[in-house]
């Protein structure tokens, strides 16, 4: 049986443990909301857009964007892999890092020239390993991504993408979908061919209501609207996948805190029990002695 | 509706009428308030929107937006985006509304030196270099104003 004070220091140091974990839980749960309420307020604005897209097709406007096309050439790619900067979050990180880089291989045979930008320390260090050049890499995007910084990356790309110096954007992130299920998915932002698919079911929606709505007036014009609405909706979207990935990560950390919490409290039960029979041990060892000690003075 | 206000001769920015102002951005809801008139940088020009307007989506450029609220009127600079209009509710979809105390003057003519700095050798790049020195002028003119 092992000594009692050594199982009593374990069971010490691992409530320490459960401290810094429970702490660690209770942090990540109260960001997952703030984040959270960022994510829905964002869908608000996402929301109202597809609602403007969706009376701008209904005008019959033919709805052709630079941005909505894919180049003829297929030569340069450019790659955004969104991890997080802390680890202790579970799979979080290596989910989408082992989709990152099974997408970065193919990315690699079929275009002439690819270009990985990363956020996040865990992904930076993570491809660096790998002896794979990170071309760009970002740290300031912790747990509330601002629009700003955002729009910064996105105005890069939209340029990037008009003058030709990519002809292809993907990005890497970890998408929400509810509490229990986030997924590691790969989108391809631009061309952004699927304005288009999005509002086509709407156009259906909106013809029952299409005699209310014709009379909206465009100014200056529908055209000139629709030249804005695509980089819009392609900051917007960039947005989104920044904010689903704070918000999962958020998630992961809480679940990995909590199991964690909850397999030190296993610990010390198992512990205390081990620690207890131990000590009863020893007593019960003393106690002899003492007694034997007892009867040997008798005679 | 407005048409009765019309025949009664009542204006309708005196306030016995009202419109619902929703100012969103990406980030949050910045603004939801009644008000009396609202006047908005469209890409070519300003708008004034009074209760009773016909339904309407534009365009938005960089500029000022004023929310006319009893006696107050609340003044943001509000960067590209669009309205919409319909049925007494004015919805504006921005990347920014900053309200114009909060512009700071001296970072934004260094920022409009920036942006006219740009190269502007293609026709792409010209239409990048247009964007972002409208959007400086926009809201120096904004921060100049509210001094």
């Amino acid at each position: 049986m092992a000594n009692a004070r050594a199982l009593d220091k374990r069971r010490k140091s691992i409530r320490n443990i459960r401290k810094i974990t429970r702490t660690m839980e209770l942090i990540a749960t109260a960001r997952f909301k703030q984040a959270m309420d960022r994510a829905s307020a964002a869908s608000a604005y996402t929301d109202r857009i597809t609602r403007l897209v969706a009376k701008l097709a209904n005008t019959g406007l033919e709805l052709s964007h630079p941005l909505l096309e894919s180049h003829e050439t297929n030569e340069n790619v450019l790659q955004l892999v969104l991890t997080s900067n802390r680890g202790l979050c579970g799979g979080y990180n290596g989910n989408v890092l082992r989709k990152g880089l099974e997408n970065n291989q193919n990315l690699k045979e079929s275009f002439a020239h690819l270009r990985l930008e990363v956020s996040g320390k865990r992904g930076i260090s993570f491809f660096e390993h790998r002896d794979i050049h990170v071309d760009e890499r970002f740290l300031h995007f912790e747990d509330k991504p601002s629009f700003e910084d955002v729009e910064v990356l996105a105005n890069r790309y939209l340029e990037a993408y008009a003058t030709g110096t990519i002809d292809r954007l993907e990005v890497c992130y970890t998408k929400f979908r509810s509490i229990a299920r986030q997924n590691a998915t790969v989108e391809t932002l631009l061309p952004l061919g699927e304005l288009a698919h999005e509002e086509a079911p709407k156009v259906v929606d909106s013809d029952s209501v299409a005699e209310g709505e014709s009379i909206i007036e465009f100014l200056p014009s529908a055209e000139s609207i629709l030249e804005e609405v695509v980089p819009t909706s392609f900051k917007v979207k960039l947005f989104k996948c920044f904010l689903d990935a704070a918000v999962s990560e958020q998630v992961a950390r809480m679940v990995a805190m909590k199991s964690a919490t909850e397999n030190a409290d296993e610990l010390i039960r198992e512990l205390s029990m081990t620690y207890n029979r131990a000590r009863q041990g020893q007593i019960t060892g003393e106690l002899l002695e003492v007694m034997g000690g007892v009867e040997a003075l008798k005679t | 509706m407005a048409a009765n206000h019309m025949e009664e001769g009542l204006d309708v920015t005196s306030g016995s009428r009202l419109v619902e102002c929703i100012v969103v951005t990406p980030e949050e809801t910045a603004l939801k308030t009644p008000a009396q008139f609202i006047a908005l940088p469209l890409f070519d020009g300003e708008i004034g929107i009074a209760p009773g307007r016909a339904p309407l989506i534009g365009r938005l450029g960089h500029g000022e937006m004023r929310i006319v609220e009893g006696k107050k009127t609340l003044r943001y600079y509000v960067d590209g985006g669009f309205v919409e209009v319909s049925d007494d509710l004015v919805t504006v979809l921005t990347n920014h509304a900053i309200k114009a105390e909060d512009l700071d003057l001296e970072a934004l003519e260094t920022g409009l030196e920036a942006a006219r700095a740009k190269p502007a050798n293609t026709e792409e790049l010209m239409e990048i270099r247009d964007r972002a020195v409208a959007q400086s002028r926009g809201q120096l003119w904004v921060a100049r104003r509210n001094r």
